[in-house]
Order: C-alpha cells, then sequence, then structure tokens
C-alpha cells in the first residue's frame, strides 16, 4: 500500500517536474542554428525565406530557422511577442525589430553593439548613411531596406477618364487642386454621375478615385509637404495644432468627407486597394513602395507610377523595419554575418527586383550598372526611378526614437484622426483637442 | 471496530482522498494561485517586461481613477456592450430552447444549426463578420440597399459600434440554448398536463410552470453571460481596434494595449484586478437579489 502511493507520488512529481524544468531540445549537432525573425505578407515570407536558404547554400556550418510572425499594421502583434520572448529569455538570434521600440529596446542593451564590426567590415562607407541607427552615439541597428511612400495607379483607369497621366519627376507634381480635379474626374457611381453632379449617388461608387492608406508613417509626407509636423523632432513639444498640420489632415479628410474621391474607412479593413486597382475601382493609391511586390505579380494591371502630390512643398519620408542582432545571441559573429547578407542586395537581389525593398547600399543608387540590376525589370513600372529613388533625396526619417510615441499614437492620435476620417469632426477641433491632451498627458518626454 | 483503529484508516482514507486530488491541487497552485498572487505584486510595480519591476505601491491604483483619460471610456463602452448584450441573449437563447423542445420534423437539424456558430473559432467569426458589416460591400448593406434603405455605418459609426458587436455576439449563444434545453427537458410532464386540464393555454404553461422552474437556470446563464460581456475582447481587438474614435474600446483591450503596446504591465495589473472586483461586485447584486426572482423546488417562501 504505501509502496503503491510512494509510487504514485514519485511519478506526479516526475512529471511535473519535467513540465517545469523542461528546456528546449538540446542542441546535439555541431552546426550553428540561428534564429531569424521576422513580419511581412505571405510574398515577403516566400522572398525572405529564399533568401535564408541561399545563405545557408554559401554557409554550410549554419542553419537558419526562420521565425515567421505574420504582422498587423501597427505592429502591436509582433511587438508583444518580443516582449514575450524578452521576458522569457528566448530571443531570436538576428532579425527584424519594430522602429518605434528599437530606441526602447537599445537603451536597455538588448542589442548587440555594432560599431566595431562596421568598422571592421569597411560597411560605413558603402552604405547610404540613413541606414545606421544609432543612439547615443552608438549603433544598435541598420534599417532592413530604404522604403518610403508612392502613389501607383491603373494606367487604364486614367485613360478610361480622361485624364492626363500624371508626372513622374518628384519636383513637378501635381498641386493638391489640380489633383482633387483629377480625381472627381475618375470617380463615377453606379449610374455614372461623378461628385459634384447632381444626382451622383455617394453610397454607391463604381470607381473612386484614389485610396489613401491611413496609419501613422503614411500621414506625415502630406503633414510636411503641407509644412506642418505632429510632434517636434527633439520630443517635447507638439506641432499637431499648428495651422499646416491641421490643412493637412483636412485635406485628406475632404478627400472621403467632401468629395467623395475616396472610399470611406471601414472599421480599418476595406476591401484591398491593389484588388480594386486590378479591378478598376480605383485609380490612385498612395501607400508604401513595399506594395510593389504584390502589384508586380499582377499580370492584368497595368500599372504606373506618379510623383506625390505637393502641398506646398515636396516631401517624402524614409521608414523602414529594424534589423538587430540580438545581444543574447550565442553565435554574435555568425548572426552578424546574417544581418550582412541581408543586407547586401548582390546576395539577395530577389528582394529588390521583385520590388518589395530599395537597397541600402550607396552604389545602387549611384553607380548605373547597378541600379539597373535592381530596376530593368517587369515589375519597376517606368518613372518609378524619378518618382521614388530620386525622392530619397528630400526623405526624412520617420520619427522613431521619440520617448512614448506608442502610446502618444495609441491613445491620444489615433482616435483624433479617426473622429476627422469619419467626418464626426473637423481637423481643427479634433487635433487641437489632442494637442491639449498630449501636452497635459505627461508623456513629452523627450528621445532616446 | 475500536476507536483507534478507525482513527487510522480515517487518516488512510484522508491521505488516499489528498493523493487522487493532488494533480488538481497542483495545477490549481501553479497555474491559478500562484499567477494571480503575482499579478497581485505586479500591479504594484512599474514594470515594462524588459527591465527591472520598480515598486510603486498603490500609485498604479490612485493613476487609474486619477489619470487615466480611456479608463471610464471603456468601462462605459463594456457596460453599455454588458447591458444591450445580457437581456437580448437571454431572450433569444429562450426562444431559441422553446423551439428547439417542441414536437417539430427535424429537431436535431435544427439543433445542429443553431449550436453551429459556437464552433467556429471566435476570431473567424470575428473577421467574416466584420465583411458582413462593411459599410460600401458587406452583405447586410447589399440587402438594406436593395431593399430600398439607406446604408447603415454599422462598425464605422460610433454610435452604432456597441450594438453592432452586440448584434453579432447573439451569434454565439449555442451553449446557452444547450443549457436552456436541458433545463426545459427537466421539466416534469405531468405540470403541462395539469395546466391543460385546468384549462390553460401555451402562454399559462409558459407563465406558471416553465418560467418559474426554469429561473435557477435563468440565473446561471445571466451570470455566465455577463461575465463573458464584460471580458469583451477578441471582438474589438480584431474589427474595430478600439475604433472608431475608442468607441469600442473595451476594458480588456484597454488592458491588452497598456500591457502590450504601452509596456505597462504594472498598470495593466492593476486595472485586470479593478475588473476583478467590479465583475465580482456586479454578479453579488445580482445573486443576493436573485431570490426574489427565482423559484427551487422545496423552496419555502
Amino acid at each position: 500500500m504505501r509502496k503503491l502511493v510512494f509510487v504514485f507520488i514519485s511519478v506526479l512529481l516526475f512529471f511535473s517536474g519535467t513540465a517545469l524544468f523542461a528546456e528546449g531540445k538540446a542542441d546535439t549537432s555541431d552546426k550553428t542554428v540561428l534564429t531569424y525573425v521576422y513580419w511581412g505578407s505571405p510574398a515577403e515570407d516566400k522572398a525572405i525565406k529564399n533568401a535564408l536558404s541561399a545563405f545557408e547554400g554559401a554557409h554550410p556550418g549554419i542553419t537558419v530557422e526562420p521565425m515567421y510572425l505574420p504582422g498587423d499594421l501597427d505592429g502591436s502583434t509582433y511587438n508583444a511577442k518580443m516582449k514575450a520572448l524578452a521576458a522569457s529569455g528566448k530571443l531570436p538570434d538576428v532579425g527584424y525589430f519594430r522602429p518605434e521600440e528599437f530606441g526602447n529596446y537599445a537603451e536597455k542593451d538588448f542589442f548587440l553593439k555594432l560599431d566595431d564590426l562596421i568598422a571592421r567590415d569597411n560597411m560605413d562607407k558603402t552604405y547610404i548613411p540613413q541606414t545606421w541607427l544609432k543612439i547615443e552615439g552608438n549603433t544598435y541597428g541598420a534599417y532592413t531596406a530604404a522604403e518610403c511612400q508612392v502613389m501607383w495607379y491603373n494606367k487604364d483607369v486614367l485613360k478610361e477618364a480622361g485624364v492626363p497621366l500624371p508626372p513622374t519627376d518628384y519636383t513637378k507634381a501635381w498641386t493638391w487642386d489640380q489633383f482633387v480635379d483629377y480625381l472627381k474626374m475618375i470617380t463615377i457611381d453606379t449610374n455614372g454621375k461623378h461628385p459634384g453632379e447632381s444626382g451622383f449617388d455617394s453610397g454607391n461608387v463604381a470607381r473612386y478615385g484614389v485610396s489613401y492608406d491611413l496609419w501613422s508613417a503614411m500621414y506625415y509626407p502630406s503633414v510636411w509637404s503641407n509644412g506642418g509636423g505632429i510632434i517636434s523632432e527633439d520630443g517635447k513639444s507638439v506641432l499637431l495644432d499648428k495651422p499646416e498640420t491641421i490643412e493637412a489632415f483636412q485635406n485628406i479628410s475632404d478627400l472621403m468627407n467632401v468629395y467623395n474621391v475616396m472610399p470611406l474607412m471601414s472599421g480599418g479593413t476595406n476591401i484591398s486597394p491593389s484588388i480594386m486597382m486590378a479591378n478598376k475601382q480605383l485609380g490612385f493609391w498612395v501607400t508604401g513602395q513595399w506594395t510593389l511586390l504584390e502589384l508586380g505579380a499582377m499580370k492584368n494591371l497595368n500599372l504606373g507610377v506618379a510623383a506625390l502630390p505637393i502641398m506646398k512643398k515636396p516631401a517624402q519620408i524614409y521608414l523602414s523595419g529594424v534589423n538587430v542582432v540580438f545581444n543574447s545571441s550565442k553565435n554574435p559573429e555568425e548572426a552578424w554575418e546574417l544581418q550582412k547578407w541581408m543586407m547586401n542586395p548582390e546576395k539577395t537581389l530577389d528582394l529588390y527586383t521583385s520590388g518589395l525593398w530599395m537597397p541600402t547600399k550607396e552604389s545602387f543608387y549611384s553607380s548605373e550598372a547597378d541600379l539597373a540590376k535592381w530596376l530593368d525589370n517587369d515589375v519597376h513600372p517606368e518613372g518609378y526611378r524619378e518618382a521614388v529613388v530620386n525622392s530619397m533625396k528630400i526623405s526624412v526619417n520617420e520619427p522613431i526614437k521619440i520617448r512614448n510615441i506608442n502610446q502618444i499614437w495609441g491613445d491620444y492620435l489615433n482616435a483624433a484622426v479617426e473622429s476627422i476620417w469619419i467626418g464626426k469632426s473637423s481637423a481643427k477641433d479634433a487635433l487641437t483637442e489632442a494637442a491639449e491632451k498630449i501636452r497635459k498627458s505627461g508623456l513629452l518626454q523627450g528621445t532616446y | 471496530m475500536s476507536f483507534k483503529k478507525r482513527g487510522m484508516n480515517d487518516r488512510r482514507q484522508n491521505l488516499w482522498g489528498w493523493i487522487l486530488i493532488s494533480p488538481l491541487v497542483m495545477g490549481l497552485t501553479l497555474w491559478v494561485v500562484f499567477p494571480m498572487g503575482l499579478s497581485i505584486f505586479t500591479s504594484m510595480t512599474r514594470w515594462d517586461m524588459i527591465s527591472k519591476p520598480e515598486f510603486v505601491g498603490f500609485q498604479n491604483y490612485i493613476e487609474i481613477f486619477t489619470k487615466d483619460e480611456l479608463f471610464l471610456k471603456s468601462i462605459r463602452n463594456t457596460v453599455y456592450f454588458t447591458l444591450l448584450s445580457v437581456p437580448m441573449q437571454m431572450l433569444v437563447a429562450l426562444m431559441g430552447a422553446l423551439l428547439l423542445n417542441s414536437s417539430i420534423n427535424g429537431k436535431g437539424v435544427f439543433r445542429t444549426i443553431f449550436y453551429l456558430p459556437s464552433l467556429i473559432p471566435i476570431v473567424v467569426s470575428s473577421i467574416m463578420w466584420l465583411w458582413m458589416y462593411n459599410h460600401q460591400y458587406g452583405l447586410i448593406n447589399f440587402f438594406l440597399n436593395n431593399l430600398g434603405l439607406d446604408k447603415v455605418k454599422w462598425i464605422d459609426s460610433t454610435e452604432m459600434v456597441i450594438p453592432s458587436l452586440s448584434i453579432m455576439n447573439i451569434w454565439n449563444i449555442g451553449n446557452v440554448i444547450v443549457i436552456f434545453l436541458a433545463g426545459l427537458q427537466g421539466i416534469p410532464d405531468d405540470l403541462m398536463e395539469a395546466v391543460e386540464i385546468d384549462g390553460g393555454n401555451s402562454w399559462h404553461k409558459f407563465h406558471f410552470v416553465i418560467l418559474p422552474l426554469l429561473s435557477p437556470i435563468i440565473l446561471y446563464n445571466m451570470i455566465v453571460s455577463l461575465i463573458k460581456c464584460l471580458q469583451l475582447f477578441v471582438e474589438p481587438y480584431i474589427m474595430t481596434n478600439g475604433g472608431p474614435v475608442n468607441s469600442s474600446l473595451s476594458f480588456v483591450l484597454h488592458i491588452y494595449n497598456n500591457a502590450f503596446k504601452y509596456g505597462k504591465m504594472g498598470m495593466a495589473n492593476a486595472m485586470a484586478w479593478v475588473l476583478f472586483i467590479l465583475t465580482m461586485f456586479i454578479s453579488l447584486i445580482i445573486f443576493k437579489t436573485s431570490d426574489q426572482w427565482t423559484y427551487y423546488e422545496g423552496d419555502k417562501k
């Protein structure tokens, strides 16, 4: 009897013990295993996996395990996952990191300091200066790619609507008023009437002029183009209630609520503009340049690219995910090798020719031979170089080093901006109120 | 049997009792009691999950009520949702159960149909409803439009978003119906016959027999439903992200944002305890007042 009890308890303890202290499977092979973490669309997932396989092929001693976290637009799922991994000490070796959380983690020493490695491998001369992300003078990460805002359009739709093809030189783009006039020409309801004509039915629009992606980074170019700002660069003051900022937001809101040339926001989800554009239900789409990966693969879409419309002056944003090597990596040398591989367009050319990324390597902007490597193909439409690549000259980095920027957006800005988009309040009222609240919130604590 | 021996026996029986419930006790300790204790501790710290927690006492609790702008709004949204959903769910589920309890042909098929939505993962049904509610291309507005009515901005207007989520929630009442059905099956036929003999109609049956005998079940379903509604999270998280303009920001979503978006784990834990106390308080009120309207067989009033 007593024996039975003893056995029973031992078995129980054994099981609970193994459950508690079970660590990851022991690595018995002599191969180095690296985990590469990233987000992105299914197409991006495929492209990254190919690049990682190529790396394995070139480095027989190293196995790379992809950790793909299909992200949401604002990256909160990715951030949550990273926090959980960090708290449980299971961070991967190398990979993507959300830019708005970069400073926070860099400050707390989660990333490998790259300065010595960059100097050793002569990386600082060969990459464009915006690539390296520094916190207090030390480099902790590199932008994954050069990415920005673009305006795509369906050439067939513009021809049908009798709209002239837009300029591609980013300094000579359409003015905002011209742009709105052309959008009215493209937009028609199911009875073939345009906005402004009597009897136009805004509830049943067959074809819209434009769709703007509505999330934080996509607002900056319009705001900057109008001479406004959101939070000052030092993270200490709010520029949200400047008249220029208000006007920029009101302009985009009017596209939806006054001129009816843009689909209304629907729960953050609408029919994907890429599908609408391919179906000729949409003329222009203002979005991130990475969408070319999807659009370039659509064979029946007659894709064009236009310079972004100018409110007061040309503007462009430089944004991207960040690539980091985690400090907890047991193989920092190999992890750095992998990061260099992913940063080198020569090795991962598919990621650039397919339209997903623009390179960070300097020669791919300055040398004609290198430019041809990634731009001369069926994916990149005519004029891409003038409208997009050249506009990077005036690009301003996305302000990611402002402390609490996540909460400022999450608790105040998103709500204010949404109330403008759904036509509930004017840009002036919403932004003035939000600016006051942010000033009072105590969240403005400078930068990392 | 001597006194002493019985003591031995008792002790042995106790030991066996403990041995047999030990897995459950371990599980509860490990996965419930310990995390709750940890959560109380965490709620008194400032902790972003990636650096050392800093003890701040009741600071978080004070800030929830003094500094947090969205606390009241999120509580209001959640309570509004609950007040709409619980009565609606009880009513529809009771009607559904009565229908499924009647002697119609193909009862089994209907029971399956009513229960099916509960088998669909909530994330999937959220995305499905998102499309149905779409202002421009949604199924619901398509029908309204064909009937010559105006399109409704279901989840795109601050006024309609919570009612929309409530309507959507009726979809998941399979479990409630099953419990009601079980209760209905337990109502003795002789009582029904007695009503018939006395010349009563269906309404009398419902009013004088079914409702009183079902009242404990209604109470149970109400409490469970209420707790579920107060924990509204997945639908706003997937469908609206708390928008538009925070009008569908549920309290749990607010907790989630603080924990995982803004790295305020301490604050989020404090909020979770506030929710716990609130839920307990409301449940208690319902329990205490339930004597007025529930009837247990064998009760003496």
